[in-house]
C-alpha cells in the first residue's frame, strides 16, 4: 500500500501554512455550543434506576489509632443499604502503599475509616454521623523538616527518618565545576500546599452489581490509567472494568490517578447490589483533592565571569503526606527539568519525599515542575543580577538550542527558546523599562521547556485511534484522549479532517468508554495533541489509503498523485478533475468488495524512554507593588510560545491565558492552610482564588518551529506556559521592590516583609 | 451540603410576620435575601425549625424621603436596588460604595441591606462544616464556654464583617427595630455590641425593618480591602464622615469594620481630626490610633504585624482622599 505519498499529508519543515486546509486556522470548539447551553452532562448527572447515595467517616485526628468502630445504630438507620469498614476492604490497596481502609492506624485528618450508602444523600448523611469510632490519639508529625529529625516518630516502619522516597542524581562532576566557577550563589524557596482549582469537585458513580463487573462514571485525565488501578484493587481482568467518562470539568493534574472515593463507591455498590453515587461534599472537596503539599527547595549554581552558567544543584524536600502515592514522579519529573534550559557542565538533584501526617499529596497544578521553576527561576534570575547581567541578555547566552542533547539525554529535534526570549522582550519592550521603571512598578522575564510525553513513567506511551468513514463523507474518530476543557477532541478532529480532506464540523469524535475507546495513556504530561495527534493522523491516513485505491482507479491516476482537500478528491494541479469525498467513500462500499473504510493507527516514542518534542516558551510580567499593602498587581503579561505547530491557534490563546490566570493566581494568591493537619479553608470562599477582574492584559506570540516528528509539526501547549507564569511575576515582583519573596504564594504580607523600608 | 429540615413561613404582611415571630421564641429565624443565613444552615450552625421570610413584603421594600429630609430605606430591600437608586447614588456616595463591593453581583442581587446590617459573624474554626468542627472541642458559638480565635478570652471574638455597618454608623443613620408590640429606633453607633454571639442588640422577636438616613450632609467615605477583588470578606473597613472644612471641621465620624465582633467607633482618632483638623499630621496620628487599636490576633492569612500596618494605610488613604473631596453645602 502507498504509504505517506500522498500530496497533503507530508509534515515536512518546508511546509507552509497555505499548504493546510485545515489544521493553523481557528476553530470553535465542537464541544461548545453544548458546553455553555448546559446540554453537556457530567458524571454529577447521572441518575441509574435504584441508585443509592454514599457517605464516608473520616478520621476527625491527624493520627490515631483505632480502637475500636460500631456500626450497629446506622445499620439500624432506615433506608441504609449497606455499610463498609476496614474489614470489608482487606486487600484492597489504592496506590503502591495504602490501604483502602485503615485497620490499624489513621494517618491523616480526613482519612476514611468506614463508608455507608442509603438511599438518600441525607439518610447517608445521618447513618454515617451514627457510626462510632473511638480512637487513641498518636504522636503528630506536622512539619515535613521536624519529621526528619532524629527524635521524630516514625510514620511507617519502612520509612526511616520518615523519608518514603529519595532520588539522587548527578551529572558531570559538579565539585569540580564549582570549583572552576568565578559566582557561586545558594537560595532556598518553599511552595504552599494547594489545590487543583477544577471546576468540577471530585464524584463518581460505581454500578458494581453484576458478579465480576465494574461499571464506573466519573472525571478523568485517564481512563485507561483508572480502568487499570482499580482492576488491580478488585483483583479482576482490566476488560471486566468499564470507565465511562462524560464531560470532564478540569484536570489540572488533580484527577490522573484514582482516588479512595473511587474504590469505596464500588465496594458499597457491590455490598449493597445497588449503583453508589460518591461525591465531594462542600469541604470534603478540599480532603479528596490532595493536590500538592508544601515543597522547600535549595538550589545552588555557578557561572562563570563571562555569563556563562555551568552547574545546578538542586535538593528538594517534599512534606509527601501519610502515604506516598504517585509523588515519585514528581521527583522524577523536577530531576529532568534541572538541565532542560541550559547547556551546563554538571548537576546535581536529590528529591526526598518526607512522610507527615498531612493528606497524601499528589501534584500541584503544573505538576510540580511549575513550581521548581517558581524557585529555579528566581534563583537564576538573582544569580544573573549578582553578576550585573541583565536578565533577558544572560537567558539569552545560556539557553538551549535546536539539536542540543541534554545530559540526561533528552534530544530537542525542534527548539525555538532563544526566539521566543527575543519576540518576548521586543513586544514587551524590555529595554525600554528594565532598569527604568519608577519605584515599585517591576518587570520580569521566566523561561521554560516542556516535554510533551513521559515515556519511562510508564513501559510505553501509546495512544491510539480508529476513524470510521461514513457513507455521507463524514467520519467518527474514536480516541481514548479525554477532553477536560482543553479541547483536545477538537484538536484530534482538525488533524483527522485534514488528512481527509474535509471539515472538522464533519468529524465526530467518540470518546469516554473503555470498551470502545482504543488505548490511550491519557491527557497528563502534555502528551495529548502529539502523541494522541499523531495516532490520530496515522489511523485518518490508514483510512484514506483505502479510499486512495478507489479514487486512483476513477481518475485513472496514480494514488501518489492525489490530493485530498475541500470535501474533494483530485489529482494534483489538476482540480477541475476533482470527484467528491462523499462519492469516494460511496464508490468504495458500492463496489465488489463492499469496503467499509475504517482506519486505524497508534503512536508511541520510539525512544526506550522519554518523548521526541520538547516545546519551550518564555512570559514576560510587568507589575505594580502597592507599598502600603503589599498587593501585587499584574499589570500585563508577554507571553511567546514555541507550541510547534498551532493547531487551532484560537484554542492555543485560550491556553496560554488560561494557565496564565493559574500561574498568577498560584504565586500570588493559592494556599491551602494547615492548622494541626487540618484545611482552614476548604471552599472556594476562603480559599482565595483570584476573579477575572485580577486577570491581567495578554500578548501572545506563537512560534512555530514546526516539529519533524510532531503532527503537521505540533509539539504542546498543555503546560508550557504555567512553567513560565510563576516565576516570570516573582522576578518582576523582585524587580519592584529590590529583593526577593522566597515563599509562594507571595501574600502581601510576605512582601511587606521583604520591602526593605 | 443540604439544609436541614424546617417549616417555611412566608407572611403576606409585617403584622403577620411580627405574630409569628412571638409565637416560635428561639424556634425561628428571619430570612431576607439568605446569602448568609442558608450557608450557615447548611453548616448546622443554625437549625432554625421555622423560617421566616421577608421577601413578600412590600411595605419593607420602600424607599421613603421623611418630612425632615431623612430618608427611610425598607431593611428589604436589595443591595442591587439600592447601589442602582438615584438618591443613594447622589446623596450617599460612600454608603453606595460599602453596599457595591458587598459579595458578587448575585450576592447582591438576592442581599439585601437589612441582612447586610445583621450579618452573623465569622471566624476560622466555626464557620466550617459541622463534620469540620467536630474535629475541635467547641466554642462560645456552639456549645463550649471557649474561644478558639483567642484561647484566653472570656467571650467569642468572631469578626463583624458588615460592609454597610461603619458607614451607616459614621453617617449616623438608625435603625428600627420591630416586634409584636411596637417599635423602637436605635441609633446605628448603639446597634452593635462587642461580642461575637450576641453581636447586635436586636431582642428576639424583633426584626429590623428600616434604616433611617439623616439629610446628607458634608463629606463622607468608604474603603474596604479585601484579598481580591469582590466575592470576599474584607480584611479591614473604614468608613468617615465629616462635617465642616478641613481646617475646621465640625464634626468628625470614624468608624473601622471587619477588624473585631463590632464595627468599632474611634473617639480618640475623632477628637484628633476635629482639634487639629484635617492636616497630615493629624491624620497621620489618627491612622495610628487605629493601627494600635487592633488586638494581637493572629489569623492565618494576615500576620499581627501586617494587618496593623494595612489598618493604618486603609485609613490614611481613606482620611486622604476625604480632605481632598470638594465641601459640600
Amino acid at each position: 500500500m502507498a504509504k505517506a505519498k500522498i500530496k497533503n499529508n507530508v509534515p515536512t519543515k518546508s511546509r507552509t501554512k497555505e499548504d493546510l486546509a485545515v489544521v493553523g486556522k481557528n476553530w470553535s470548539r465542537l464541544d461548545g455550543a453544548d458546553k455553555v447551553s448546559g446540554r453537556s452532562i457530567f458524571a454529577d448527572d447521572v441518575r441509574l434506576p435504584g441508585m443509592l447515595f454514599a457517605k464516608v467517616v473520616r478520621s476527625p485526628y491527624p493520627h490515631a489509632r483505632i480502637i475500636s468502630i460500631d456500626t450497629s445504630e446506622a445499620e439500624a438507620l432506615p433506608g441504609v443499604k449497606a455499610v463498609i469498614t476496614p474489614e470489608d476492604a482487606k486487600d484492597i490497596w489504592i496506590g503502591i502503599s495504602q490501604p483502602l481502609l485503615p485497620t490499624e492506624n489513621v494517618t491523616h485528618v480526613g482519612h476514611e475509616v468506614a463508608a455507608v450508602a442509603a438511599m438518600s444523600e441525607e439518610i447517608a448523611a445521618q447513618a454515617a454521623a451514627l457510626i462510632k469510632v473511638e480512637y487513641e490519639r498518636l504522636p503528630e508529625l506536622l512539619d515535613v523538616e521536624k519529621a526528619l529529625k532524629e527524635d521524630a516518630p516514625q510514620l511507617h516502619e519502612k520509612a526511616a527518618l520518615n523519608i518514603g522516597w529519595q532520588q539522587e542524581e548527578e551529572h558531570g562532576d559538579p565539585d569540580a565545576v564549582f570549583a572552576e566557577c568565578d559566582v557561586i550563589r545558594e537560595d532556598t524557596y518553599i511552595t504552599n500546599p494547594s489545590h487543583n482549582c477544577y471546576a468540577e469537585y471530585h464524584v463518581c458513580v460505581a454500578d458494581f452489581t453484576k458478579p465480576g463487573k465494574l461499571k464506573m462514571w466519573t472525571p478523568t485525565q485517564t481512563a485507561h490509567l483508572f480502568q487499570q488501578s482499580l482492576a488491580a484493587g478488585f483483583k479482576l481482568p482490566a476488560s471486566d472494568v468499564r470507565l465511562l467518562t462524560l464531560n470532564t470539568g478540569g484536570g489540572f493534574t488533580g484527577r490522573t490517578s484514582t482516588r479512595p472515593h473511587h474504590f469505596l463507591a464500588a465496594l458499597l455498590s457491590r455490598k449493597a447490589g445497588k449503583p453508589v453515587r460518591l461525591r465531594a461534599a462542600g469541604d470534603e472537596e478540599f480532603i479528596m483533592c490532595r493536590a500538592g503539599g508544601k515543597v522547600i527547595y535549595k538550589l545552588r549554581s555557578g557561572a562563570s565571569k563571562d555569563g556563562k552558567l555551568k552547574v545546578i544543584e538542586a535538593d528538594l524536600l517534599f512534606d509527601t503526606g501519610a502515604y506516598i502515592e504517585s509523588q515519585m514522579i514528581v521527583t522524577l519529573l523536577t530531576s529532568k527539568y534541572i538541565h532542560a534550559l541550559y547547556p551546563i557542565e554538571a548537576s546535581r538533584y536529590r528529591g526526598r519525599l518526607v512522610h507527615t501526617n498531612h493528606l497524601p499529596y499528589y501534584f500541584h497544578h503544573g505538576g510540580g515542575i511549575a513550581q521548581f521553576q517558581f524557585a529555579l527561576g528566581q534563583h537564576v534570575d538573582a544569580l544573573a543580577r549578582e553578576m550585573g547581567m541583565d536578565p533577558v541578555e544572560f537567558n539569552l547566552l545560556n539557553a538551549v538550542e535546536e539539536g542540543h542533547t541534554t545530559m540526561e539525554g533528552a534530544h530537542y529535534a525542534s527548539c525555538g527558546l532563544k526566539e521566543c526570549i527575543e519576540k518576548t522582550a521586543a513586544m514587551a519592550g524590555w529595554n525600554d523599562k528594565y532598569g527604568k521603571l519608577p519605584k515599585f512598578k517591576g518587570i520580569g522575564i521566566g523561561i521554560g521547556a516542556m516535554a510533551s510525553g513521559a515515556k519511562g513513567l510508564y513501559k510505553h506511551d501509546t495512544s491510539a485511534a480508529f476513524v470510521k468513514v461514513t457513507e455521507d463523507g463524514k467520519a467518527s474518530l474514536f480516541v481514548g484522549l479525554p477532553d477536560m476543557g482543553q479541547s483536545s477532541h477538537t484538536t484530534m478532529a482538525i488533524i483527522c479532517a485534514e488528512v481527509l480532506g474535509i471539515l472538522p464540523t464533519d468529524i465526530t469524535v467518540i470518546s469516554g468508554d473503555t470498551d470502545t475507546d482504543p488505548l490511550d495513556i491519557g491527557a497528563f504530561t502534555q502528551r495529548g495533541t502529539f502523541n494522541t495527534g499523531n495516532a490520530t493522523k496515522n489511523a485518518a491516513i490508514d483510512a484514506r489509503d483505502q479510499l486512495a485505491k478507489t479514487a486512483a482507479n476513477i481518475l485513472e491516476v496514480d494514488e501518489a498523485q492525489l490530493v485530498f482537500r475541500d470535501g474533494k478528491v483530485y489529482p494534483e494541479g489538476q482540480e477541475d478533475k476533482a470527484i467528491a469525498f462523499a462519492k469516494v467513500v460511496y464508490k468504495t462500499l458500492h463496489s465488489r468488495e463492499g469496503r467499509f473504510v475504517m482506519g486505524r493507527g497508534f503512536y508511541n516514542s520510539p525512544l526506550e524512554k522519554g518523548t521526541m518534542a520538547y516545546s519551550f516558551g518564555a512570559q514576560i510580567a510587568e507589575v505594580t507593588v502597592d507599598p502600603g499593602t503589599g498587593v501585587v498587581t499584574v499589570d500585563k503579561m508577554t507571553a511567546s510560545h514555541d507550541v510547534g505547530r498551532a493547531i487551532n491557534p484560537r484554542v492555543v490563546e485560550g491556553q496560554i491565558d488560561g494557565q496564565i490566570f493559574s500561574g498568577m493566581s498560584q504565586v500570588l494568591y493559592e494556599e491551602t492552610l494547615m492548622e494541626d493537619g487540618q484545611v482552614m479553608n476548604p471552599s472556594r470562599l476562603d480559599y482565595k482564588m483570584p476573579r477575572a477582574f485580577e486577570m491581567p492584559e495578554v500578548d501572545h506570540i506563537i512560534v512555530e518551529s514546526i516539529d519533524p516528528n510532531g503532527p503537521f509539526g505540533a509539539k504542546e501547549v498543555g503546560e508550557g506556559p504555567i512553567v513560565c507564569t510563576m516565576q516570570a511575576i516573582a522576578n518582576a515582583v523582585t524587580n519592584a521592590i529590590g529583593d526577593q519573596v522566597t515563599e509562594m504564594p507571595l501574600a502581601p504580607w510576605r512582601v511587606i516583609r521583604a520591602i526593605k523600608d | 451540603m443540604q439544609l436541614p429540615q424546617f417549616e417555611y413561613i412566608r407572611p403576606k404582611s409585617l403584622a403577620e410576620g411580627l405574630a409569628a415571630l412571638a409565637e416560635h421564641g428561639d424556634k425561628i429565624a428571619i430570612m431576607s435575601g439568605g446569602s448568609d443565613l442558608l450557608l450557615n444552615m447548611k453548616f448546622r450552625l443554625e437549625g432554625p425549625a421555622y423560617l421566616l421570610s421577608l421577601n413578600g413584603l412590600s411595605e419593607l421594600q420602600q424607599l421613603e424621603k421623611l418630612d425632615d429630609g431623612s430618608l427611610r430605606v425598607g431593611a428589604a430591600c436589595t443591595l442591587t436596588h439600592l447601589a442602582e437608586h438615584t438618591i443613594i447614588k447622589e446623596c450617599y456616595p460612600a454608603l453606595r460604595a460599602a453596599i457595591f463591593v458587598v459579595g458578587s453581583r448575585h450576592v447582591r442581587n438576592m442581599g439585601t441591606i437589612g441582612g447586610n446590617i445583621c450579618l452573623e459573624t465569622r471566624c476560622w474554626y466555626t464557620n466550617q462544616s459541622k463534620i469540620w468542627r467536630d474535629t475541635r472541642e467547641g466554642c462560645f458559638k456552639t456549645d463550649a464556654e471557649q474561644c478558639h480565635v483567642i484561647k484566653s478570652a472570656p467571650k467569642c471574638h468572631a469578626l463583624n464583617s458588615t460592609d454597610s455597618g461603619p458607614i451607616l454608623m459614621a453617617l449616623d443613620a438608625s435603625v428600627v427595630l420591630a416586634s409584636h408590640t411596637g417599635e423602637r429606633i436605635v441609633p446605628m453607633r448603639e446597634f452593635y455590641q462587642n461580642d461575637g454571639v450576641e453581636h447586635t442588640v436586636l431582642k428576639p422577636g424583633e426584626v429590623l425593618t428600616a434604616v433611617v438616613l439623616p439629610p446628607a450632609k458634608g463629606r463622607s467615605v468608604f474603603r474596604k480591602l479585601s484579598q481580591r477583588e469582590g466575592l470576599d470578606f474584607a480584611t479591614g473597613t473604614f468608613a468617615a464622615a465629616v462635617i465642616g472644612s478641613n481646617e475646621q471641621p465640625e464634626s468628625v465620624s470614624l468608624v473601622l469594620g471587619s477588624v473585631a465582633p463590632e464595627p468599632r467607633v474611634m473617639p480618640q482618632a475623632e477628637k484628633i481630626l476635629l482639634e487639629g483638623g484635617l492636616t497630615d499630621e493629624a491624620i497621620d496620628a489618627a491612622a495610628d490610633v487605629a493601627r494600635r487599636a487592633l488586638l494581637e490576633v493572629t489569623n492565618l492569612f494576615t500576620p499581627t504585624f501586617y494587618k496593623k500596618r494595612l489598618i493604618k494605610v486603609l485609613v490614611k488613604d481613606a482620611l486622604l482622599e476625604l480632605r481632598d473631596q470638594r465641601v459640600r453645602g
